[in-house]
């Protein structure tokens, strides 16, 4: 369905596109960027080997800490602007790779999955962006995807409560207890936010999808010769000790449920900031 | 010239060995399907879903996975291949039998790699296309996504999907299985593809012609004591066995135990009302699917109903239809469960398990 309405707003985009070609004022495009960047605190996020003892980070609790894992899934992007513009990435899901379209894995250890090129905006100002942090309901209830989506390619689907993780850190902490196995390392720390589930009549489910606009407080314009850049960083302190929780390594080092990721899915909003927007 | 002859002979033969294996039919039929026929729906029409006549719509999003000849076959084949586990030594239908309705025959609880025990029964598989939610738990709400748990659980086939993939990209024959089963797919075969031929398959088993689904089809009698047990199971026990399918897909907390050594349903909302609780399980082919209850509790199902009769243990969680009126389970007689019995097995549906397409 999701395909055939691309399809469909695809087809009457190029009708229109070319019906435009006649009129004396063309209605251009451009390419808006994202950029993500990972910091903790005022310290840049680098990743480290899964048993390294380097801890660079310390929590409002004077745990130090490092990262191994850290990303996170966006999709279903909008960019406004003051004077009306709307652009929304379109999201299309299928089995095969290439119809997954409009949802991102950033993860800090691919440079390329940080930059996020949303193609065919159309010329005008824009001075915010909306996006959703974790896979939502529509997504996950179609069943078997592709592409960012394929567990075999990389994907967080969380199998004995099916879903995505939305956003995963991992890393070690000398003030956690947790002793090494086949699943942990020694000290480990597993933060895993997820739980899409909005479900009638079931009130204790878990939904951990959250959507958020951030303002560029500036306004940058597209064009076909114009293609601006927004900084957003995001910091892991904010997500794992921010206003509505915070992590005490010593207790919570292994966080795999819906129910034990609200808190820090509360906090990631105010984890998203841009920094600033190149014009 | 003597070749030419010698061909003609053998050709002759040939024809003769042919309609004498009593091929006769199948000849026929491809005569007709090549001679002009238009409507060529035979073949693979045993092979598409077909929604029984007396069931709901199917649950499973069919139009974007369709069921074809291809796609189950695969399926079927993938199902029955250890190559889904760690070491090669376990497939789906180790531990999911056709003979049983795709139960598991021998172990209460299941067994995997290095014979390491499960820590649930393993329930049978008929009617996937009409179920909301998967697993003991409802922790699946698609059935695409209920094969990874199998695969990827430590105590099932400890593999990874991605080694799953790999090792079957690296494969003598199914890359081009996968190919031919659906063509849209490039060369690599991805999760998605293993998922969907898995999905397929077990779309395709649907159990309806029991007994008693011939009885509801108005072209079979049910004997006057699976009557009396259809009317006593009405009363008794289809508050929770509703309907066609014999589940209201609910969970519930049969009172197996007052403190949980699984939380069941519990584990996956974290809400208190549902610790203890387990799906409410289909009752097709229940004749077959010993033992019973998610931790095998019971052997046969004069214990099953002993239990619901006099051994239903209180706790906060315990259903409420076990607790009518401030008694605990539902009062029944020796004859009342021996009747309920009568009716349960006509629920056996011996056309499902010996049907040669599964």
């Amino acid at each position: 369905m999701k395909k055939f309405l691309f399809l469909t707003t695809l087809f009457f985009s190029i009708a229109l596109l070319s019906a435009c070609k006649k009129d004396e004022e063309k209605a251009t495009f451009g390419t808006f960027y994202l950029q993500f960047d990972n910091i903790v605190g005022d310290q840049d996020l680098t990743i480290a080997d899964a048993a390294s003892s380097d801890f660079k980070y310390t929590n409002s609790l004077d745990q130090n800490f490092n990262v191994s894992l850290l990303g996170y899934y966006i999709t279903n992007i909008k960019l406004e602007g003051p004077n009306g513009e709307v652009f929304v990435d379109p999201v299309t899901t299928g089995a095969a790779a290439a119809d997954v379209k409009g949802i991102y894995q950033v993860l800090e250890s691919s440079t390329t999955s940080q930059t996020i090129g949303l193609s065919n905006v159309p010329s005008g100002k824009y001075d915010k962006v909306t996006f959703t942090l974790g896979i939502p309901a529509d997504i996950v209830q179609e069943g078997a995807t592709g592409g960012v989506l394929d567990p075999a390619e990389g994907a967080w689907l969380w199998n004995w409560d099916a879903g995505y993780i939305g956003f995963a850190f991992e890393g070690r902490s000398p003030a956690s207890p947790v002793a090494a196995s086949q699943w942990n390392p020694e000290n480990s720390v597993q933060i895993h936010i997820g739980g899409w589930k909005d479900i009638t009549d079931n009130p204790m489910m878990v939904n951990n999808v959250k959507t958020f606009t951030l303002d560029f407080g500036t306004s940058v314009s597209v064009s076909d010769k114009l293609e601006p850049k927004a900084h957003i960083e995001m910091d892991l302190l904010e997500v794992i000790d921010g206003h509505h929780g915070s992590a005490d390594f010593t207790s919570t080092n292994q966080v795999h449920t819906p129910a034990g990721g609200t808190e820090f899915a509360e906090n990631l909003h105010s984890a998203f900031v841009v920094d600033h927007v190149h014009q | 010239m003597m070749n030419s002859r010698h061909a003609a002979l053998e050709f002759i033969i040939l024809c003769f060995n042919f309609f004498t294996m009593k091929n006769l039919l199948p000849f026929l039929l491809l005569a007709l399907v090549f001679g002009g026929c238009q409507k060529d729906e035979l073949p693979s029409a045993k092979y598409s879903f077909v929604k029984p006549a007396h069931f709901p719509e199917p649950v499973y999003p069919l139009d974007r996975n369709p069921v074809t000849k291809e796609g189950f076959e695969l399926g079927k084949k993938i199902f029955g291949d250890p190559i889904l586990s760690r070491d090669g030594s376990v497939a789906c239908n180790n531990c999911h039998v056709k003979g049983v309705a795709f139960a598991d025959p021998q172990h209460p609880f299941s067994i995997g790699v290095d014979e390491r025990e499960g820590l649930r029964n393993a329930p049978g598989i008929a009617n996937m296309a009409f179920m909301k939610e998967f697993m003991w738990d409802g922790g699946v709400h698609h059935l695409d996504f209920a094969p990874p748990n199998a695969i990827e659980n430590p105590l099932e086939m400890d593999e990874k999907m991605t080694h799953v993939l790999w090792k079957m990209n690296q494969h003598g024959s199914y890359p081009a299985l996968f190919r031919k089963a659906f063509p849209d797919m490039g060369d690599t075969i991805t999760s998605p593809y293993l998922l969907f031929a898995l999905s397929q398959y077990q779309n395709m088993l649907v159990s309806a012609t029991s007994k008693y689904d011939h009885y509801k089809l108005g072209d079979a009698n049910l004997t006057a004591n699976e009557l009396e047990g259809l009317a006593l199971f009405e009363q008794k026990c289809a508050a929770c066995h509703s309907g066609i399918l014999f589940t209201n897909q609910e969970y519930r907390n049969n009172g197996l135990d007052s403190e949980f050594a699984d939380l069941g349903r519990g584990k996956i909302t974290e809400s208190p009302d549902d610790m203890g609780c387990f799906k409410v399980p289909s009752l097709r082919n229940v004749e077959l699917t010993k033992p019973y209850m998610h931790n095998a509790r019971f052997k046969t199902l004069e214990e099953v109903l002993d239990h619901y009769a006099s051994g239903v243990k209180p706790s906060a969680t315990l259903a409420d239809e076990l607790q009518q009126n401030g008694t605990l389970g539902i009062p029944l007689t020796p004859t009342e469960k021996a009747r309920i019995i009568d009716f349960l097995k006509t629920l056996t549906d011996h056309e499902f398990i010996q049907d040669t397409r599964f």
